[in-house]
């Protein structure tokens, strides 16, 4: 093996050497969304693999957290974490992945904002706002109580906070399996040909169990059963936030429990595309787990609707959909571009008579996870969006459909138009088949 | 693994050619994938259609002919194909919004670059095509620079264009001037790029300000008689026919748009337009998937296998073509021992050996030995082992730089092989009964 050949077996892959590769060809500034809209992020390129000549090597390293060199660029901050940078990068350098881990050295630098900290503790503002959830809903809309929370804590008075459910997904679950065991039914876990593990995620837990329900049903409907086994927050809200420690332990969590499944063939399947992706990519790529756990994990993961395609491809789906009658604008998340899987809600669509689906075709709808909900970046959020908010006014639809959770919540608000899971429409569809008369 | 329902032709590479083919192909009514590992050809491309300049050619059509005439040069095969192919795609890009100036039997002349040189050009996006008209003796060429923007220094391009042999034997105008512009909004920027400013065009009311600005600043340089104002290619993304209007009609004398280097903001709007008119046809294209694997049964392509985050993401396929690019855009790729190696299909690279790899003259007008380097095909673009050998595969085509026996930077034939060998490609995919030769032959030329 020349020594060639040992560089670039240490390096190849790694996000930060990938800055080696970069040609300063500027395709990445051309696709930026956030770059686009405003003058304070100058454009990935310039943070990224420019910049990354001024960082040290092992600052990124996890080992090397604590002690690193001062960050050259404090602009990085303003990088939304889209990662459409590196979906276009002609030479595979990890713009987006590089972005982020040095936003997490400028955190490690000081101490995180108290808003920071608190956008990533989302299973605690989720269980508080569920065991409150009037009170907190209440608060919520109260213009008096934003206008405080945005200059106090730093999050925008209009940017899209959803309502709390009343109860979360997981009570109501395990209230249905003790009512299930009262009754007599088998309550043990079916194999893994009977049945999927499912990874909730926060929205489907504190905010959206209909969306749960939907993947539940439409799941069951294709001889699935679904195992929810205890899971915490993915740690996604505080890997973009350049927590890495914290985000560190959810995965540690996440792992332990859902390994054991992978490893007996289990597929764990989520209904947030953001979810599965860090599942898939970001505990390895960005968090340095690079252990069994994490690679049995990633290789079991599947967004639900890369799930429904591929029983669909082994001619495994139910395809009896009954007709939706209606135009449906789409907006594929930039999470979901991550994924690398292409656009499967489309092609389920395709196969629900009646439905006009309709792909909007823009990046990123600009909340990117946290990001929008920060005062200072509100407004660049809704510039980013704004040509996607004008598309799904234009459509004059009566709802549209995004596989992610925030990306919906800001869209909703922006447009008035209520934004569902595709598996809320599947789910539609198939309901819609039942009641025709035979 | 994940399969993904079943596509007619996937297309590896988004550069003008594999952009051609899949166009052409979705035309005919097939279920077309582009899948591509990121955004090259066309983000760094000028926007002109470089169809072929020997050196001596009077016209495109002359350029080509002669490169026809060289052992072993794609338009031995493809050379017939250029004018049609050529017209179908003006025409594709006229339905977007993008219009072309010139053809076959446009002259080609000396028009500015941002270095101040000059490159001999026939076709042109309709903001660039004023710099290839014959400048007439009492002509003024104004440079129109813009405050704190880097890639485009007026003062010195203007001095490069005052000698004459920068012209080569075109006629060069009578003075070249200099101004450089402030424009609104751009005070204490540190990194300006071209497509900021174009960006900023877009916005009409931004717009109206600057050229106000670029008037005034063309108006005090302008001397006796007529003219034209060469200014950089940032002249608006979305809206750009807008912007060249009101540039029009504001202006004392007539602009057009010299390219820059990347980002290019013509070849953005290139991709733009290419990407519409395949998305409007039903194709599909999806940027970030480098292809891993392709299956291969006998000498057929089964499917296709790209990176995905986990697992692979599978098409299942009835034929492939190939625009990956030559050894710049990595369609190619050369190993430290020497070899060259066609990462995707694994076909065999026509080059010369590795001892001939250097050229002592880095400028020497013949070319760097290796450009001609690329993937030998039978009469329907085919892969071949050899000249006059059984195709390797049936159902591939192999489109673009890959081809081999071109040098595109010396023989500036690059967008000419591109786009006829994309719509060659599609015609003998579709076949003799299906709609693409007669539906893209029909276009007028």
């Amino acid at each position: 093996m020349s020594i060639a050949d040992l560089v670039r077996e240490a390096t190849v892959g790694d996000v930060a050497y990938s800055a080696d590769e970069c040609l300063k060809c500027n395709v990445c500034n051309t696709v930026c969304p956030v770059a686009r809209v405003t003058d304070l992020f100058p454009g990935p390129k310039y943070v990224g693999p420019q910049a990354q000549r001024f960082r040290s090597g092992t600052a990124l390293a996890p080992h090397g957290m604590g002690r690193t060199i001062k960050a050259p660029d404090q602009t990085v901050d303003y990088c939304s974490g889209c990662g459409i940078c590196t979906t276009v990068c002609p030479a595979e350098v990890k713009i987006a992945e590089m972005n982020n881990r040095a936003r997490a050295v400028m955190r490690a630098e000081r101490r995180a904002r108290f808003r920071d900290w608190l956008l990533g503790q989302t299973d605690l503002i989720g269980r508080l706002g569920v065991a409150f959830s009037p009170l907190a809903n209440w608060t919520l809309r109260n213009r008096t109580v934003r206008w405080l929370i945005q200059h106090v804590i730093g999050i925008h008075r209009s940017a899209p906070l959803p309502a709390f459910a009343r109860r979360t997904f997981r009570s109501r679950w395990s209230a249905q399996q003790s009512r299930r065991s009262q009754s007599g039914l088998p309550v043990d876990e079916p194999g893994p040909d009977r049945a999927v593990v499912y990874f909730h995620g926060c929205a489907a837990n504190y905010y959206e169990p209909h969306v749960a329900a939907a993947a539940i049903r439409v799941l069951r409907r294709n001889g699935f059963e679904t195992i929810v086994p205890p899971q915490v927050c993915c740690g996604l809200p505080l890997i973009s936030n350049g927590l890495y420690g914290g985000a560190r332990g959810r995965a540690r969590t996440n792992l332990g429990v859902l390994a054991q499944y992978a490893r007996r063939g289990y597929r764990i399947v989520g209904t947030s595309t953001s979810c599965t992706h860090t599942l898939k990519a970001e505990y390895r790529e960005m968090l340095d787990l690079h252990d069994d756990d994490a690679r049995v994990v990633a290789e079991a993961t599947w967004d639900i609707c890369e799930f429904l395609l591929d029983l669909h491809e082994d001619g495994r789906l139910d395809t009896r959909f009954g007709p939706l009658d209606e135009d449906l604008p789409y907006h594929a998340p930039c999470q979901l571009r991550g994924h690398g899987i292409g656009f499967p809600a489309l092609d389920l669509f395709a196969l629900v008579p009646g439905l006009r689906a309709m792909d909007l075709d823009h990046d990123c709808c600009g909340i990117a996870g946290t990001y929008g909900l920060k005062n200072e970046k509100y407004g660049i959020a809704m510039d980013v969006g704004q040509p996607l908010f004008k598309k799904v006014r234009a459509a004059g639809a009566a709802r549209a459909a995004c596989d992610s959770e925030t990306c919906r919540w800001h869209i909703e608000l922006a447009t008035g138009t209520p934004v569902k899971h595709p598996v809320e429409i599947l789910a539609a569809a198939y309901a819609a088949g039942e009641t025709r008369p035979a | 693994m994940a399969i993904v329902p079943r596509a007619d032709v996937v297309i590896v590479g988004a550069g003008l050619a594999g952009l051609s083919a899949a166009i052409a192909l979705a035309e005919t009514g097939m279920k077309v994938q582009v899948l591509a590992k990121g955004h090259t050809a066309t983000h760094w491309a000028s926007g002109g259609m470089d169809i072929g300049a020997t050196p001596g050619s009077e016209t495109s059509r002359a350029g080509v002919e002669r490169l026809a005439s060289f052992d072993g040069h794609p338009y031995v095969l493809l050379g017939g194909f250029v004018e049609r192919a050529l017209a179908w795609l003006q025409a594709t890009l006229e339905a977007e919004g993008l219009s072309y100036v010139g053809d076959l039997d446009s002259v080609l002349r000396p028009v500015p670059t941002a270095l101040g040189g000059t490159r001999p050009a026939a076709i042109l996006p309709a903001g660039q095509a004023p710099a290839a008209r014959r400048w007439s003796a009492d002509e003024q060429l104004v440079v129109c620079g813009i405050a704190r923007f880097k890639d485009f220094w007026a003062s010195a391009i203007a001095a490069s264009l005052r000698r004459a042999q920068v012209w080569g034997v075109g006629e060069p105008p009578r003075v070249v001037d200099a101004v450089t512009v402030e424009l609104p909004g751009l005070v204490g920027r540190h990194n300006l790029n071209a497509l900021d400013i174009a960006r900023r065009f877009d916005d009409a009311s931004w717009r109206d300000a600057a050229i106000d600005a670029i008037a005034r600043a063309v108006d005090r340089a302008r001397s006796t008689g007529g003219g034209r104002v060469a200014l950089p290619a940032v002249l608006g993304l979305e809206d750009h026919p807008a912007v060249m209007d009101a540039l029009g009609r504001r202006l004392p004398l007539e602009p057009f748009e010299v390219p820059l280097v990347p980002p290019s903001v013509p070849g953005v709007r290139l991709y733009g337009a290419l990407r519409a008119a395949l998305r409007r046809r039903g194709g599909r294209i999806l940027v970030g998937e480098p292809v891993l694997r392709v299956d291969v049964e006998g000498r057929r392509v089964t499917r296709v296998a790209a990176a995905a985050a986990v697992r692979e993401n599978v098409y299942r396929t009835e034929a492939l073509v190939l625009a990956t690019g030559g050894i710049a855009g990595g369609g190619i790729v050369a190993r430290p021992d020497g070899r060259l190696e066609e990462p995707v299909l694994g076909l065999p690279v026509e080059a010369p050996e590795a001892d001939h790899w250097l050229a002592t003259d880095p400028f020497d007008p013949a070319g760097h030995p290796l450009e001609a380097a690329g993937i030998r095909v039978d009469s329907e673009l085919r892969p071949v082992g050899r000249v006059g050998e059984t195709p390797l595969l049936e159902n591939a085509r192999i489109v673009g730089s890959l081809l081999a026996g071109q040098r595109y930077l010396r023989e500036r034939c690059g967008d000419g092989v591109a786009i006829a060998s994309g719509w060659r490609a599609a015609v003998t995919l579709a076949g003799t009964s299906r709609a693409v030769p007669d539906q893209v032959g029909s276009v007028a030329v």
